[in-house]
């Protein structure tokens, strides 16, 4: 089957390949969007003080962080069935990813956290205003700005990490591309041309995430 | 064992009693990969980035092969080597397609964290060792490789990690590593649960275990760069 | 010229040194003279290229322009007949290093190696000297340098004084002829430099032929034999210290002598 390289075939099938890229880039931010939520829940129970929450916390980020994402992904596609729960496979994807960024995210709004001087808090405690009143108006904010950079890398690393989605059916970037090498025969050209796909998607969000860092700096918010 | 003797309701981690060996002969597949995948991607990390820093005409393309297998899924780049190769005369099995898939993949990011490793010794060092009269290759064999060891470890240490993990995606090939043991385990048992919540305890021991025997080398390693209490 | 000099070439010979660091000139037609046993301070502001100067003659700089000559052999380049001189080559370099000790202001030791470690190294690797012989040498030289207790701490462990005495013993191990200090105190906490200071005045009575870039005017004054007053990479005076700390010629150093002695007063 060897052939030179034929990159027409490719460009035939771009369109294909784009659909495919825009399922990536939606499972990806569902999930860096959810894993906000996961993560930001997480970080608050692991810095709590009632040792519990914090212990069960901390065996979350823990065992999240210990297990291949393809493996979370067979164990919420596989298993959530025999619970019950019947999910489009999309579905299944966007939870698995976003358990696993989210006991990644926990850890960096951890780092957010201990970065904002004690004394801020102390003085809206000062004013009189409640524990819940002062991590929504005072912290949070400040952490989640702090940590944009932070979450770029953490989107990065999901666009990649998503193409694993293609192995419980969802058909982003890389399952599109397995279908097309299917019709075609073409794998050097088709899987070549998506892997590029992945780094032009990469290399922009980079860019985004040295934008916000540049920003982020010259209004003295972040050093780095 | 039982699910009484877990403790886990509506679990029966018996059917597993007969597949314990293929399940340990997977272990050990993964085990022995990993364990030749990151020393390849140490080799070609620390390769690359020499070539980067010191050869002024390699430095680009040792660019693009560090934007492209860090730009790129493991996954794709493995269909590539795997699929693609023999289409221009590279055809490997999938345990070979395997190990060097992960050791160019991990390569890239070794070689960034050497990059930073060198960029962290401070230049006077070198310039005693040039006015001593060492030749470059005597400095970095005794002056910078020692010192970057200790500096790259904790890196090192999460990268190798994460290739571990990484390391799943090989059954997608045929490897016949952990998760593709596990799951011709399920396709033959018609049991689910049992062995994947095996093979996520199974990774999280191994990855646990090795990010505690890095910490442990780390302070080994760097125990005199630090001024230790009893002198003033 | 000093009285040590009489009669014996310059081991030591500067002309016409230029050195461009992008656009700016940092030297600018340099002539310097030393002769053997002698000791000569580099002073002037920060900036004035004392620095670069220093590290011209063992070519960790490169110049553009003029000629370093150290025992008469051009450094840094290779007189080709009948053409333009060019680079040395690398080997070329470290062999015309030979003579030359080098210290450091941050020290520079090898962190991950002891102090007798740092000394020996190059004994070994460069001088191909035995284990045992370098060990012996070694020993020699940081007892030489007050430091014959201290053969097996990590630099992390020593003071900035001691650190800096690690440094001379290692440079004088390699049996220079000339050791070059550049700004050998400026790191060290005020109560660290007599030790330095100490060990650097015990060399030059031994005769060691010294080139010392300092803030130290005392130590200037009392141990140079001759003073070079830099500024914007051009020599403005030069003389023995009891003329120019006394009686300045030109106005640039003596603002620059009554401003170090406001500061230090």
């Amino acid at each position: 089957m060897s052939h030179v390289p034929d990159f027409s075939i490719a460009v035939a099938h771009l369109p294909a390949l784009l659909q495919g890229a825009a399922v990536t880039l939606g499972v990806s931010l569902a999930s860096i969007v959810a894993g906000l939520g996961v993560g930001m829940a997480v970080c608050l129970c692991r810095i709590s003080r009632r040792r519990p929450l914090a212990w069960a916390a901390r065996a979350f980020i823990s065992a999240l962080r210990g297990i291949p994402i393809l493996v979370l992904l067979l164990i919420v596609f596989y298993m959530l069935p025999l619970a019950g729960i019947e999910l489009p496979p999309v579905a299944a994807a966007i939870i698995a990813l976003s358990l696993n960024s989210g006991a990644f995210q926990a850890e960096i709004y951890r780092g957010g956290f201990a970065s904002i001087p004690p004394g801020q808090a102390e003085a809206a405690r000062a004013l009189g205003m409640g524990e819940g009143r002062i991590l929504r108006r005072i912290l949070i904010p400040q952490v989640l700005v702090r940590v944009l950079p932070s979450l770029v890398n953490e989107l990065i690393m999901l666009l990649k990490n998503s193409s694993l989605t293609s192995a419980i059916t969802v058909v982003e970037l890389l399952r599109a591309s397995q279908q097309v090498v299917a019709a075609t025969y073409r794998p050097t050209e088709i899987y070549l041309t998506a892997a590029l796909l992945y780094v032009v998607m990469n290399t922009g969000l980079s860019a985004l995430g040295g934008m916000v860092r540049a920003r982020l700096a010259g209004r003295g918010r972040v050093t780095a | 064992m039982t699910a009484a003797g877990l403790g886990l309701p509506g679990l029966d981690f018996a059917v597993l009693d007969a597949y314990w060996p293929v399940i340990l002969a997977g272990l050990w597949t993964t085990v022995r990969l990993c364990g030749a995948s990151i020393l390849l991607g140490l080799a070609v990390g620390l390769g690359v980035e020499l070539l980067r820093a010191r050869v002024r005409r390699a430095a680009p393309l040792c660019r693009v092969y560090v934007e492209f297998f860090r730009g790129s899924p493991i996954l794709i780049q493995l269909f590539l080597l795997y699929y693609a190769g023999p289409g221009i005369g590279i055809t490997l099995d999938p345990e070979a397609a395997g190990v060097v898939g992960l050791g160019l993949y991990g390569g890239a990011y070794f070689a960034e964290i050497f990059r930073s490793g060198f960029e962290a010794i401070p230049r006077g060092q070198l310039e005693a060792a040039a006015c001593l009269g060492m030749p470059p290759l005597r400095a970095l064999l005794r002056i910078e490789l020692p010192q970057m060891a200790a500096l790259v470890l904790p890196p090192a240490v999460n990268q190798s990690i994460i290739l571990i993990k990484d390391s799943a995606v090989l059954s997608i090939i045929t490897v016949p590593e952990l998760t593709k043991q596990t799951s011709r385990i399920i396709n033959e048992t018609f049991t689910i649960a049992e062995p994947l919540l095996v093979l996520a305890a199974l990774y999280w021991l191994l990855v646990t275990g090795l990010s505690a025997a890095g910490a442990a080398l780390e302070a080994r390693l760097t125990r005199h760069l630090n001024p230790s209490r009893k002198t003033s | 010229m000093s009285k040590k000099a009489a009669s014996l070439p310059p081991i030591i010979e500067i002309r016409k040194l230029r050195k461009r660091f992008g656009g700016t000139e940092v030297l600018r037609g340099i002539d310097l003279r030393v002769y053997p046993s002698e000791v000569v301070c580099l002073i002037g502001p920060s900036g004035s290229g004392k620095s670069t100067l220093l590290r011209c003659i063992n070519v960790l700089e490169t110049y553009d322009e003029g000629e370093v000559r150290v025992n008469g052999e051009l450094m840094g380049y290779e007189e080709v007949f009948g053409r333009d001189r060019r680079r040395a080559s690398p080997a070329r370099l470290r062999e015309s290093r030979r003579d030359l000790g080098m210290v450091f202001q941050q020290f520079n030791l090898w962190p991950h190696m002891s102090a007798q470690d740092n000394v020996t190294e190059a004994l070994v690797s460069v001088r191909g000297k035995s284990r045992a012989q370098a060990e012996a040498l070694g020993t020699a030289m940081l007892e030489k340098v007050g430091l014959a207790d201290k053969l097996d701490s990590y630099p992390a462990n020593l003071s900035g004084g001691q650190q800096q005495r690690v440094a001379i013993a290692r440079a004088l191990a390699m049996e220079p002829s000339i050791m070059l200090f550049d700004e050998p105190t400026s790191a060290l906490d005020p109560e660290l430099v007599g030790d330095v200071l100490e060990v650097m005045r015990s060399l030059a009575a031994e005769g060691m032929t010294m080139v010392v870039v300092t803030h130290e005017m005392g130590f200037a004054a009392e141990v140079a034999d001759r003073v070079y007053f830099l500024e914007g990479g051009q020599v403005v005076e030069e003389g023995p210290p009891a003329e120019l700390f006394n009686a300045p010629k030109s106005p640039r150093l003596g603002a620059f002598l009554s401003g170090w002695n406001r500061r230090n007063a």
